[in-house]
């Protein structure tokens, strides 16, 4: 699609209010937050507690008011949405892939071996996950404050039982478990009126992120039924992925004769250094300064300077799972995502190569009106196979399952150098498809009847 | 329909081995041995399973068969006419080479003007990239083609891979003679070799081979395998 045609269409009303802050707002910096499993056991005590989490639960783009800053979305399974009432026809007009579920599409998305649902943490893939909570805020007593409010909903209805917990927050450091700075990009959405992190990215359609406005092909998104129900909603994956931290210093380690080296080979995988800084603009080391100046830190495309991967390797992460416009099979703005990853777990210290039993990683959110295009389809072809960049078989070294296996091409002049023998450096621990709807249909089912 | 469709799907499949047709007879040793070549073990898999069509290694095929609508099978010959236009030949190339994951495909008009198949063979399942493929410049010809064809809804409609499956054959038998070559392997080979030959035809390559202080990287298994491909 030429550029033209994806501005002709600016303008485009898009109901900001009704669609749930979680979906669309970038994640405050720095951030503490907690994700909350619910099983309803009772429909009508289901239904009795999103009336009163509807008054927490906000719309719109983030307030000015830092006092404010604060939210809870709120968020349902398929089987969620069963238990609250939904009627079958209803619940049989959403997607294939979100009615089957994270676990049932594990084989396609390559969870399988020790990240197979069968190893999962319960309650990930059993069924039981019906409601998700997520909140998240830059400050700790706001989000304290936030979730009394869900707490006292919470308990005043029994038929309804948290069953999960994860506690979030910004490592001191600002990075993640790995050491690196994350949640930089956010893509341009037209009509949203929050700007995208990358000033070269033309804007993306609004039905790629939100049900019930025209997508990048044109048509409106599969949407379930009825249309409030539908209307401003979208879909949400959540990964638990536990990072081995010791096994990605030691294979650096193994790989590299210095510091600098080590360095290098680490940034060539991600795609940015550990400031945050994109090797794209910044290949021979890290730069702190660039990386905190928020007009520049994301402001690169790939395909002028650097088709063949010299600066930031095609195989890398970030030009992987966002290939902006780099020569690839396909076209990337048909599988872009908002992400919004956070960290759980104690970091790992400094200099510590041997692994600490701890438990470290990340909670994965990413959003999208697509769960088989986007999501899964990045998971499938981005991450787990090489062939679109062509390197047939060569998986995301970062995120990739390798099992010992892996390789990684890294571009270099004379010769390309060739890593083997990668092994995993995370593992998923499970993983969950969500439906996020607008404010209106919120209120829709929490006032079903019967 | 079925019955007939599984007449023509033999036809594909021999047309997919014309070595074996060289042969003489279908029913010889290495045609037996094909058969049981369906899948490669261990191979990337498709990323959408459920969907028909099967596998040989990292390819899948693709086979449609549809109604031309009555009248419009001169249409349709003029449009695969101007598809296969020799002028246009490295316009149609480039586009293959912009979807980059297609094998090859073909367009074929039978059972007296009535029916049209296209066949196809992909790395991955044909779905995978199908959205994108609305957006590649073979979406526009493809959209012309099959408009000729009952009850096409349009190559960007959302109901459009649904109509592919519904019209869809999977083969009986499908082999590929390259079963771990992706299109963008291929491709990279292709480049390889031509970059090798030249550097086998410069004298400098010559005389680096003789010359003493290479002698331990030519003496390397590596670069012998390299040399035993020179050879010939």
């Amino acid at each position: 699609m030429s550029t033209a045609d994806s501005c002709s269409a600016a303008g485009v009303s898009v109901e900001i209010d009704d669609v749930q802050s979680g979906a669309l707002r970038p994640r405050p910096v720095p951030y503490e937050g907690k994700f909350v499993f619910l099983r309803v056991d009772d429909r009508h005590a289901g239904r009795a507690l999103l009336r009163r989490l509807l008054p927490v639960t906000s719309g719109g783009l983030p307030s000015v008011d830092r006092s404010q800053d604060a939210w809870v979305a709120v968020a349902f399974t398929y089987e969620g949405l069963r238990a609250l009432g939904v009627p079958q026809e209803s619940l049989d007009s959403f997607p294939r892939a979100f009615r089957e579920g994270m676990a049932a599409r594990a084989e396609l998305i390559g969870d399988v071996g020790e990240n197979a649902p069968a190893h999962w943490e319960a309650p990930f893939g059993t069924g039981e996950v019906h409601i998700a909570l997520s909140a998240l805020s830059s400050d700790a007593a706001q989000l304290d404050k936030e979730l009394e409010r869900a707490r006292v909903a919470l308990e005043d209805t029994p038929g309804v039982q948290v069953i999960w917990q994860q506690d979030v927050r910004q490592l001191p450091t600002g990075r993640t478990t790995f050491g690196f700075r994350d949640g930089i990009s956010h893509p341009n959405i037209e009509g949203v009126g929050l700007p995208g992190s990358n000033p070269q990215e033309v804007p993306i359609k609004t039905g790629e992120f939100i049900l019930g406005y025209p997508d990048e092909t044109g048509n409106l998104p599969p949407m379930p039924s009825p249309e409030v129900l539908g209307r401003n909603g979208t879909y949400v994956a959540v990964r638990k992925i536990h990072t081995n931290v010791a096994a990605w210093r030691r294979y650096l380690r193994a790989n590299s004769s210095s510091a600098e080296e080590e360095a290098l080979l680490a940034a060539k995988m991600v795609g940015r250094w550990p400031s945050g800084a994109p090797l794209e603009l910044s290949p021979e080391h890290d730069d702190p300064e660039l990386a905190a100046d928020p007009h520049r830190i994301n402001s690169f495309l790939y395909r002028e300077n650097d088709d063949r991967g010299f600066r930031c390797p095609a195989g890398s992460h970030i030009r992987r799972t966002n290939p902006r416009d780099a020569t690839i099979i396909g076209d990337a703005r048909m599988h872009r995502l908002i992400r919004r990853g956070t960290t759980y777990g104690p970091p790992l210290p400094e200099g510590v190569l041997e692994d600490d039993g701890a438990d470290r990683g990340l909670v994965g959110v990413f959003i999208g009106a697509h769960l088989e295009r986007q999501f899964e389809f990045i998971k499938a072809e981005w991450v787990n196979d090489g062939n679109f960049i062509g390197y047939p078989g060569e998986k995301d070294p970062v995120a990739g399952h390798h099992d010992g296996t892996g390789s990684v091409t890294i571009p270099e002049k004379p010769v390309r150098r060739r890593l083997r023998n990668l092994p995993s450096f995370v593992v998923t621990r499970g993983g969950e498809y969500c439906f996020l709807p607008g404010l209106r249909a919120l209120r829709w089912l929490a006032e079903l009847e019967d | 329909m079925r019955g007939s469709a599984s007449a023509v799907r033999i036809e594909i499949v021999r047309a997919m081995a014309p070595h074996v047709g060289a042969l003489g007879d279908p029913r010889t040793d290495l045609w037996q041995e094909n058969l049981a070549m369906t899948a490669t073990p261990g191979a990337t898999q498709p990323a959408y399973p459920e969907h028909p069509g099967r596998t040989d290694g990292v390819c899948n095929e693709f086979t449609v068969f549809t109604k031309i609508k009555p009248g419009e099978a001169d249409a349709l010959r003029e449009d695969l006419a101007a598809l296969a236009d020799a002028a246009d030949d490295e316009r149609v190339h480039a586009a293959v080479r912009q979807i980059g994951t297609l094998h090859d495909a073909r367009h074929v008009i039978f059972d007296n003007d009535t029916r049209f198949m296209f066949a196809s063979v992909f790395d991955g399942s044909w779905d995978t990239y199908i959205d994108d493929f609305a957006k590649t410049v073979v979406g526009a010809r493809f959209d012309q083609v099959f408009s000729h064809s009952e009850g096409f809804p349009g190559v960007s409609d959302p109901g459009v891979k649904d109509w592919f499956l519904a019209h869809q054959e999977p083969a009986g038998v499908f082999v590929s003679a390259y079963p771990d070559l992706t299109v963008q392997q291929i491709f990279k080979d292709q480049r390889v070799d031509k970059a090798f030959q030249e550097v086998l035809d410069t004298a400098e390559f010559r005389a680096a081979l003789d010359n003493p202080a290479n002698a331990e990287l030519v003496a390397t298994p590596a670069f012998q395998k390299l040399l035993g491909e020179a050879a010939a």
